[in-house]
């Protein structure tokens, strides 16, 4: 499976290195400008070979940030500056002597070690993290996936041997365990197909009252004992939508707001359409606890859980709401309940469909 | 169907050994004779030798799709089909029951389930008696006279919605694709136009459910079709 992995190797001209080639370039000209006009001007004169060495310095702390290509590029821009600006004549491209020679060459080596060491060390640093990840993850997918494997085989061992009564027990709990073990691969599964870009969404008209049944019906046992409120306007249109990711979708809502809220507190499913009639909208709300604060900055990231979370899950349930809404060209958004609670709102662009053919009575 | 004075007779295609053993315990626990086939190939030979009253036949074959097993099998047979599959592959249910499948289910299924499913399927290939009514909950149907009445009080019913209760009547418990019904009600050019589908299906629920949010006669099978369905206690 292909999820613990994180972006290894990143493109050479995607943002992150435009970002960093601008910072090579900002921190030169801000060295160059400070040494080469504002100092002088509050008569503060370095011989341009002490000036060198700010270069060299500035090179180095800037090659503790970007990647090889930026600290490399660092090198030459302060080389070429330095000979501009301070190497005599001032101003323009100076013959150098062998002095400044030998002193442009070893800063230009010494520079371009210190950049590609550095480097080279945030490489591995960022290598032990992801492995630290992979491990975290490893530890609990293989404990989800363990604890209703230990059920099932001890509910197996014991159930020749028990009286009528506990054998009823044995068999709920080995039901439970299958349920959860369901749920946890088709978690992973869909999360697989998320980032395996094999999720195409197949759009086609979808009456919001199916889908919501749908969704219920696959929680029923989590939603047991809630009140369940369940607002659809009767005039609401038929929309847009691939119907088995809006329903699993639908689904892990209930069920985060089943598992993450007191018992038998309520749970509301409300949809509607915006007022310019361009998007409609499934909102699920409940009385609880409301969002962590510690998890507002990447809810949707995969195998995030609050602290007090309780045990079992993996963190997929919202990552993989947010992916199969973003694969059907929607959102979904995160807010409080005005009520107290948390409310999530997944969105879908709406156009209407076309006439029906009418039938006489 | 331990009460048939002849058994019926269960063909299971399946590679999954240990499918087949749980299918086979469970089935002969109910009454049926089970036969088992490995293979596509070795299930149509099955068939064609021995002539099984219903065939539960898995998607994922090691030597042919189960979809053109079935295919193969509809050139010569309407032996009811059940098909199994596995989690996310709505399309292939769609393609079987297009294929001519009668049924799905998905694994991980539940034995309860299965097995009425089955009785399901062995309704519909007891010849229909000629009744000239039909009734489901608090709706009866007269089909001499074209109307249909709800807790003894009339409901109208356009043609086109007499048309698809009459197609869902035929074909209860089946799960029909939105193309087959589209097909059948508007013709072969309106199969893409799920819309209409939808919309004479919210009209028809509206005068015929009790509760439009929990539907108990017409079912949406998701990403499927639906399924009509008039004996509470036979279908999950």
């Amino acid at each position: 499976m292909s999820w613990p992995a994180q972006e290894t190797s990143r493109k050479p001209f995607d943002d992150g290195w435009a970002r960093e080639y601008a910072e090579v370039v900002g921190v030169i000209a801000a060295v160059t400008v400070m040494g080469g006009f504002f100092m002088p001007r509050y008569g503060l004169n370095l011989s341009y070979g002490a000036f060198g060495h700010i270069y060299l310095l500035a090179v180095i702390a800037l090659s503790l940030r970007v990647g090889r290509g930026p600290a490399l590029a660092a090198a030459v821009v302060s080389a070429v500056a330095w000979d501009y600006v301070f190497v005599p004549p001032q101003m323009s491209f100076s013959v150098l002597n062998l002095d400044d020679t030998l002193e442009l060459a070893t800063y230009f080596v010494v520079a371009l070690i210190g950049g590609q060491l550095t480097a080279r060390v945030r490489e591995r640093e960022k290598l032990f993290a992801e492995a630290e990840l992979h491990r975290t993850l490893l530890d609990s997918v293989s404990h989800e996936l363990k604890t209703p494997l230990a059920v099932l085989r001890t509910a197996a061992e014991k159930i020749d041997t028990s009286d009528p009564q506990k054998r009823t027990r044995l068999t709920d709990e080995i039901r439970t365990a299958t349920s959860r073990l369901d749920h946890l691969v088709a978690n992973l599964l869909n999360q697989t197909r998320l980032e395996s870009r094999g999720l195409r969404s197949q759009p086609d008209w979808c009456d919001a009252r199916d889908i919501i049944s749908a969704a219920r019906r696959t929680v029923a046992d989590a939603l047991a004992g809630r009140p369940l409120k369940v607002e659809i306007p009767t005039d609401m249109p038929l929309f847009m939508a691939d119907a088995p990711l809006l329903e699993q979708s639908v689904a892990n809502l209930l069920l985060n707001a089943a598992l993450h809220t007191p018992a038998a507190s309520a749970v509301s499913v409300t949809v509607g359409m915006d007022q310019r009639g361009a998007r409609v909208f499934i909102a699920v709300a409940d009385r609880g606890p409301g969002i962590p604060p510690e998890l507002r900055e990447n809810l949707f990231q995969k195998f995030r859980r609050g602290q007090t979370a309780r045990a079992g899950g993996l963190g997929l349930g919202l990552s993989i709401v947010r992916g199969f809404t973003l694969a059907q060209g929607g959102e979904v958004v995160a807010s409080d309940n005005p009520q107290g609670g948390a409310t999530f709102t997944i969105w879908l662009p709406h156009t209407s469909h076309g006439s029906v053919p009418g039938d006489e009575h | 169907m331990s009460t048939d004075p002849v058994k019926s007779a269960v063909l299971v295609i399946d590679d999954e050994p240990q499918i087949r053993r749980l299918l086979r315990l469970m089935l002969e626990d109910a009454g049926y004779v089970v036969r088992q086939a490995e293979t596509g190939q070795a299930g149509l030979n099955e068939a064609a030798r021995h002539a099984p009253d219903v065939i539960i036949l898995d998607l994922g074959l090691p030597d042919m799709a189960g979809v053109e097993v079935l295919k193969q099998l509809r050139t010569w047979s309407a032996i009811p089909v059940l098909i199994l599959s596995v989690f996310g592959q709505e399309n292939r249910k769609v393609d079987g029951l297009d294929a001519g499948a009668d049924d799905y289910l998905t694994k991980p299924f539940g034995g309860d389930e299965l097995l009425a499913r089955l009785r399901a399927l062995h309704r519909r290939i007891k010849p229909a008696l000629a009744a000239s009514t039909f009734g489901f909950g608090l709706i009866e149907v007269d089909f001499a006279r074209r109307s249909v009445s709800k807790a003894g009080r009339p409901v109208k019913l356009t043609a086109m919605e007499y048309a698809l209760l009459q197609l869902f009547i035929t074909h209860r418990d089946k799960a029909l694709t939105h193309r087959q019904i589209l097909r059948e009600l508007w013709g072969p050019k309106a199969e893409g136009q799920t819309h209409y589908l939808r919309t004479y299906m919210m009209r028809l629920r509206r005068k015929l459910e009790d509760d439009l949010d929990t539907p108990n006669f017409f079912l949406t099978e998701s990403g499927v079709g639906y399924r009509f369905v008039s004996e509470q206690s036979d279908s999950i």
